[in-house]
């Protein structure tokens, strides 16, 4: 048997253990009495809320405010990083703001949000957009400060204008610091949707989260759970792949992902 | 506003956000960094059991927080439980990828010289992992940051996510931004320090990273 | 097939057998079949002398070396260290790495990183202490114990792991190409580390190096390998006087001999 088989069923049987445990714990020992549902009944509820139209849009919901978040924020975040990374004046004047801002989570501003836009999409999308905009606006510039100088002075040696110079040389560069950024932002806009749902009473999962736990109905809440991990691991493996398809010719890329 | 950070209610806010947040992440790191050890030295293990960490970890942390409240109430407890759990498992993670990144050369360096298997994960492998684990201890303390204002948000009435989040309900608008504000500095303090704590331990890395970039 | 190229015996001959290899055959099993490296390899080395392993490059002189440190299985033939087979990490050798900088760790100053491997071995402190001191001092790096790695340049760094193989106080010292890395002059100071560390301590010295004016200005004895899978072509011996100098040494016709004999060698077999 080969070794990738033999991980693939190891792991196979992890989870089913960890599922086999979440089951003996709801029926012995000190949580059978709490409300816990069982990994059964979990699961089953699971199933249920999967062939619901409701489950449906709300993950559609959830979905969109993420993706359309991540794709602004993108936008936004390579646009500023671009500016404040080709000037080393703006670079240095923007660190110390920038270095304040980077290590605090979105979340912290959701009270003014909710408070401005209500709970509504655009807030979500609001929130999405400023957890991803300032990381990728920070990894871009740094990609853009980096760019091998010894390739722009080639650039500008064959005459190219700068604005060329910007797009064929500087950009494709910083592509792979533009990439991790991505990489790193995709996952976070998916919880900030959440996040929004669930704290801020926009629409999606989060809210179908935050109505379970409200109406006591714990198997559904334990199900959108598990949806959500699931979820969450499609959306890593869809960025993963979307990744390398992209940046698979780029050497720093190749470097780290052999 | 800075009227209301003197009062002492705030300020019972602000100690019990702290306290909660500064607990839950030395434990999470702790728990961390020992059940990586473990996970990444006997593959075995770490066979059976990764898959399952993965998928742990892709559920959003927050989401965790009306599962701990529905199961322990509105405690103190749910509030510790949901940050320790959200901390973990960045550490967790990076710990297991740290052990097992050896480098040749020290790997030869530990048989040649016949080191004992506790030197080896202590005083090779640990130290060498150093930088993996400290990295993912920063992402950690976001996720926990994170999940500290949401559990207080969600759960709880004291704490500054909480009176933030009353605030605006409210319609409190001055106590609300002084909630914010209070929140954006204490994240940045927490990492800050954080910082700090990671420039001492790794002096050696970054000084050899340094020297490394000058050759 | 192999001729010992004797002129006059040197005293080392008198000595006990340190390291012997005998037949010694190393093939690495691939999905296509075994591919030998080393077909037949023997020699040996006695107490006190320094031999120099030399051939083209590729040929197998870091496969042989971990097959002596015991990192790597022997597939067959043998080879022995104080009457001892080696079938793991044997207790009396200590190697010294080509990569001298990763093969210190950095986050421990010059001191614990010699000291690191005495502590399984139930020293008394006090001569686990001397032990550190002695050997760094006959490094020339008695009074950098508090510094680190990263301090260091590649030379002081290369004289730590030498302080550290020292303080082991091993009965066979191997060495992979310790000198590859640095530039001329350290070389030569380093070199001459090796011959004063081996007059100190009479340590036993085996040493690949594809410097071959290096090989001959160590040496006693010049283990030249040959042919792919690696079979000793021929062992040299080199009788200069000891103590040797750099200058004077390297200016003795029998060194320009000898070297060019050595390059004729290694030129046919690579």
């Amino acid at each position: 048997m080969s070794t990738a088989l033999k991980r693939v069923l190891i792991g196979s049987l992890g989870v089913v253990l960890a599922f086999g445990a979440w089951q003996l714990a709801s029926k012995v020992g000190p949580l059978a009495d709490s409300p816990m549902p069982s990994a059964g009944e979990a699961i089953a509820a699971m199933f249920r809320l999967l062939t619901t139209v409701d489950l449906w849009l709300s993950a559609l919901d959830t979905l969109v405010i993420a993706v359309l978040g991540l794709l602004i924020a993108i936008v936004i975040g390579v646009a500023l990083g671009v500016a404040i990374g080709s000037s080393p004046l703006i670079m240095h004047a923007t660190r110390v703001v920038v270095e304040f801002l980077k290590p605090i989570p979105p979340i912290v501003v959701l009270p003014i949000l909710v408070l401005v836009l209500g709970p509504t999409p655009i807030m979500g999308i609001f929130l999405v957009v400023i957890g991803g905009a300032i990381a990728i606006a920070v990894q871009t510039s740094a990609g853009v400060f980096d760019t091998d100088p010894v390739r722009k002075a080639t650039g500008e040696t064959f005459g190219m204008a700068r604005a060329e110079v910007l797009a064929r040389i500087v950009l494709p560069s910083a592509l792979a610091y533009i990439g991790t950024a991505v990489r790193v932002a995709a996952p976070t806009s998916l919880i900030v949707a959440v996040v929004a749902g669930l704290l801020g009473g926009g629409p999606g999962l989060g809210q179908s989260l935050l109505q379970a736990q409200l109406a006591g109905n714990q198997p559904e809440l334990f199900a959108y759970v598990l949806i959500l991990g699931l979820l969450g691991l499609a959306f890593q493996g869809v960025s993963s792949l979307i990744e390398r398809r992209v940046l698979h010719w780029h050497p720093q890329f190749r470097k780290e992902n052999p | 506003m800075w009227q209301l950070t003197q009062t002492s209610e705030f300020l019972i806010d602000i100690g019990s956000s702290l306290a909660n947040l500064v607990a839950s992440f030395v434990i999470a790191s702790f728990l961390g960094v020992l059940l990586g050890l473990v996970l990444g030295t006997m593959r075995f293990l770490s066979w059976l059991l990764e898959p399952a960490i993965h998928f742990f970890r892709a559920i959003p942390p927050v989401a965790l927080v009306p599962i701990f409240v529905s199961l322990l109430g509105f405690g103190n407890e749910t509030r510790i439980l949901a940050i320790t759990v959200a901390a973990l498992f960045p550490v967790l993670i990076s710990t297991i990828d740290g052990v097992r990144a050896n480098d040749e050369t020290l790997d030869m360096v530990s048989k040649v010289y016949r080191l004992t298997w506790s030197e080896r994960l202590f005083q090779v492998t640990l130290p060498a992992a150093a930088p993996r684990i400290l990295s993912g201890m920063q992402v950690s303390l976001i996720a926990a940051f994170v999940v500290m204002i949401a559990s207080e948000m969600l759960g709880s009435s004291t704490g500054l996510g909480a009176k933030t989040l009353l605030a605006q309900q409210t319609f409190a608008i001055a106590d609300m931004w002084a909630g914010i504000i209070l929140l954006g500095i204490f994240g940045y303090l927490a990492t800050f320090l954080f910082d700090l704590f990671r420039r001492r331990i790794l002096r050696w890395y970054i000084a050899a990273q340094q020297q490394e970039r000058q050759l | 097939m192999t001729h010992i190229h004797t002129s006059t015996t040197a005293p080392v001959i008198d000595r006990p057998v340190r390291l012997e290899v005998s037949a010694l055959k190393k093939s690495y099993t691939t999905k296509k079949g075994d591919v030998p490296v080393i077909e037949d390899l023997t020699f040996d080395l006695r107490q006190g002398e320094i031999a120099c392993i030399v051939g083209p490059s590729g040929i197998g002189k870091t496969t042989l070396l971990k097959c002596l440190a015991g990192l790597q299985p022997i597939t067959s033939g043998q080879a022995m260290i104080d009457g001892n087979v080696i079938d793991g990490p044997p207790e009396e050798l200590a190697l010294v790495f080509q990569e001298y900088t990763r093969s210190l760790m950095p986050w421990l100053s010059v001191e614990h990183n010699v000291k690191l491997p005495l502590k399984h071995l139930h020293l008394p402190a006090e001569e686990r202490r001397q032990r550190v001191t002695s050997s760094l001092e006959a490094v020339g790096m008695g009074d950098a114990a508090q510094k680190y790695p990263w301090q260091l340049s590649g030379g002081m760094q290369q004289r730590v792991a030498i302080a550290r193989a020292v303080a082991y106080r091993p009965e066979v010292l191997i060495m992979d190409e310790p000198f590859a890395s640095v530039d001329a002059q350290t070389r030569f100071e380093l070199e001459d580390l090796c011959l004063r560390i081996r007059e100190q301590f009479d340590m036993t010295i085996l040493v690949v190096t594809h410097d071959i004016d290096e090989s001959v200005y160590l040496s006693n004895r010049v283990i030249v390998l040959g042919q792919r899978p690696a079979k000793v072509t021929e062992i040299i011996t080199v009788d200069f006087e000891q103590p040797r100098d750099q200058l004077t040494t390297r200016a003795l016709p029998q060194f320009a001999e000898l070297r060019s004999k050595v390059f004729e060698l290694i030129r046919k077999a690579g």
